[in-house]
C-alpha cells in the first residue's frame, strides 16, 4: 500500500476526504480485497502507535466457543486467561443453544474486553478518559443476562444488524469495542453539526 | 385559419401552464423534507437493488454485497459480507439463513419481514416537531448518484441525529449517519455502487456456497412473549418517550420470566427488562456500538434499559421505573 493511498484512508477516515474521493476509495477498497487487509493492518498500526491495544481476550473467546459447539478446530488459541464471564457458561445440550450461545459469547467479548482492560491501569485510564460520561462506571464484567437483552431488544426493534456484528468470527480479532476510544470509534472526527450548519 | 391559430394557442398556453404547475408542484416537493421522508420510507419498501455496501460501525469498517427484491410483497434478500470469514444471510420473508462458510453451517432464523440495511429508518410519521428538527441541507453526489441530504436533529441530548442522503431520483437512501450529541457519526451506510431496479436479477439470491453438506441448526425462538398490563410505570421519561409494549418473556438460561417494555419517541427505541433481583454480579453500564444499557436495583427487582440511545437516556429511562 502506497503512501498516497494511506493518506486518502486517513483523511479518509477524518472525514476529510472530498467526496468525489472518498467515491473512489470506496470502490477501490470494495473491490480490492488485499487492499482492505492491508487497510485493515494500517488501522491497527495507527491504533497500536496511539496507545491502544487491539481487544483483549480473542483467544480465551475462541476456547470459549469451542467448548461450546464441540468444535476443535476452532480452538488454536495460545493464550490462557479466566474470561470474566466464564460463571456465566453452562453446559448446554443441543446444537442449537450451543450456537446461541455461541453468537452470545461472540457479543460477550465486547464486555470481555472491558474488564481486560480495567485491570491494567494505564489502559483503564485511557478508556474512563474516553468515557463519554464520565460519571458512569465501566462494566465489572460480561453478563450474560444482558446479553440476552440486548437480543431481545434488537428483535423487537427489528436490528438484525447487530446480529451480523456477532456472527463474524475474524482472524484479526473482533474490534467491536465494549468501550470506545473515541480515536478508535469510526466516528468522523469532523463535526458533522458545524459542517452542515455551515452549508446552510 | 383564424381559428385553427387560435386553437392552438390556446393549446399551447394550457401545456405550457400545466408545465409551470407540475414544476411548481414537483418543486414544492422536493423543498419538503417529509415529502422526501414518505418517498424514502416508499422505496425502501418497494425498490430492488443490488452493490456495494460499506459499513461503517462500531469501530469496524466492512463491505457488504446486497441483493433485494421484493415479490409479491415479500422481501428476498442475500447479503455477503466481504470480510472475516465471509458470513452470508439469505432473507426469504421473515425466515433468515445465517451461513456460516467456516463452520459449514446454516442457522436458521425468524426476524422480522424487513431490509436488513434499513431495519428502522425515520418516517413523516414521526412527531418531528416535537422531538426532531428534520431539514434538506444540501445536494451532493454518492454512488455516482445525485442525492439530497436530508438531516434530522434531535432537540435535546437524550436521542441521537440522523443524516439521509436520498437518490433524487427514487428517494432511495445511498447513505446513512447515527450522529451522536457530540455531532459526530458513530454509524454509517454508505453505497459504492448500486443498481436499482433494472438489472436486479432474483438467480442473484442463490448462496455463494453450496450448502448441500452444511449442518443445518434451527434457532428456537428466543422467548416465549405473553402481552401484559405493565406494573411498572416512569413519571420522568426523557421528552416524547411513551410505552409501546409490554411483555413477559423468558430468558435463555432464566428461571424466571422477565417484564420486557418498550418505550419509543418514535425514532429511537428503548427496552426496559424488569427481573426478580438475584445474587447475579450486574454492570452498571456499558455500550456496544451506539447501544448503551444501563443497570439499577429498585427494592426487590434488577431495571435494565437498552436501546441505540446516548447513555443518559438508558440511566435516566431506568432510574424512573416504578412500580405502580
Amino acid at each position: 500500500m502506497n503512501d498516497a493511498i494511506k493518506t486518502q484512508i486517513s483523511a479518509f477516515v477524518d472525514g476529510e476526504l472530498p467526496d468525489n474521493e472518498s467515491e473512489m476509495l470506496l470502490r477501490r477498497l470494495s473491490q480490492d480485497l488485499e487492499l482492505r487487509q492491508q487497510a485493515a493492518e494500517y488501522f491497527a498500526i495507527g491504533r497500536a502507535m496511539k496507545g491502544h491495544r487491539d481487544v483483549k481476550g480473542i483467544a480465551t473467546l475462541r476456547e470459549r466457543i469451542a467448548a461450546q459447539i464441540g468444535d476443535t478446530e476452532f480452538s488454536e488459541t495460545s493464550v490462557r486467561a479466566e474470561p470474566a464471564g466464564s460463571r456465566y457458561t453452562r453446559p448446554l445440550a443441543g446444537a442449537a443453544i450451543a450456537a446461541t450461545v455461541a453468537l452470545a459469547a461472540i457479543v460477550g467479548l465486547q464486555q470481555v474486553s472491558g474488564v481486560a482492560d480495567i485491570a491494567d491501569a494505564p489502559e483503564a485510564a485511557i478508556i474512563a478518559e474516553s468515557a463519554a460520561d464520565a460519571t458512569y462506571t465501566v462494566p465489572v464484567q460480561a453478563d450474560e443476562q444482558l446479553l440476552q437483552y440486548r437480543l431481545l431488544h434488537n428483535a423487537s426493534t427489528g436490528n438484525i444488524n447487530a446480529r451480523l456484528v456477532t456472527l463474524q468470527l475474524r482472524e484479526g480479532g473482533i474490534t467491536e469495542p465494549g468501550l470506545e476510544n473515541p480515536a478508535n470509534d469510526g466516528s468522523s472526527t469532523d463535526d458533522e453539526e458545524a459542517q452542515d450548519q455551515q452549508t446552510q | 385559419m383564424r381559428n385553427r391559430r387560435r386553437i392552438l394557442n390556446v393549446t399551447t398556453r394550457v401545456a405550457l401552464g400545466s408545465a409551470v404547475l407540475v414544476a411548481n408542484i414537483a418543486a414544492a416537493q422536493n423543498d419538503d423534507p417529509h415529502g422526501w421522508l414518505n418517498k424514502m420510507t416508499k422505496a425502501v419498501q418497494t425498490t430492488n437493488y443490488e452493490g456495494t455496501v460499506i459499513r461503517m460501525q462500531g469501530g469496524t469498517t466492512e463491505a457488504l454485497k446486497v441483493v433485494h427484491l421484493v415479490v409479491d410483497g415479500i422481501v428476498r434478500e442475500r447479503v455477503l459480507i466481504q470480510e472475516g470469514n465471509g458470513l452470508e444471510i439469505i432473507r426469504n420473508g421473515n425466515e433468515v439463513h445465517c451461513i456460516l462458510p467456516d463452520k459449514k453451517s446454516v442457522l436458521v432464523e425468524e426476524w422480522n419481514d424487513q431490509s436488513t440495511l434499513f431495519f428502522s429508518m425515520p418516517s413523516s410519521d414521526i412527531r418531528f416537531g416535537s422531538e426532531y428538527d428534520v431539514s434538506i441541507v444540501r445536494e451532493e453526489r454518492v454512488a455516482g448518484r445525485k442525492t439530497v441530504m436530508v438531516a434530522i436533529r434531535p432537540h435535546d441530548e437524550y436521542r441521537y441525529g440522523h443524516r439521509l442522503w436520498l437518490d433524487s431520483a427514487t428517494g432511495f437512501p445511498l447513505q446513512t449517519k447515527l450522529i451522536n450529541v457530540d455531532g459526530k457519526a458513530i454509524e454509517q451506510l454508505k453505497f459504492a455502487d448500486i443498481s436499482l431496479d433494472e438489472g436486479v436479477d432474483a438467480l442473484d439470491l442463490q448462496p455463494s456456497y453450496d450448502i448441500e453438506n452444511f449442518r443445518w441448526i434451527n434457532e428456537p425462538r428466543r422467548a416465549i412473549t405473553h402481552s401484559v398490563e405493565s406494573e411498572w410505570t416512569s413519571d420522568n421519561l426523557p421528552r416524547g418517550f411513551r410505552p409501546v409494549s409490554a411483555h413477559q418473556e423468558h430468558v435463555p438460561g432464566g428461571d424466571e420470566p422477565v417484564t420486557h417494555i418498550l418505550f419509543s419517541d418514535g425514532l429511537a427505541n428503548v427496552s426496559v427488562f424488569v427481573e426478580a433481583k438475584t445474587e447475579r454480579d450486574v454492570a452498571e453500564s456499558s455500550s456496544v456500538g451506539a447501544s448503551h444499557s444501563y443497570s439499577i436495583a429498585i427494592g426487590d427487582h434488577l431495571v435494565t434499559a437498552v436501546g441505540e440511545v446516548p447513555a443518559a437516556t438508558v440511566k435516566q429511562i431506568a432510574s424512573s421505573m416504578q412500580p405502580e
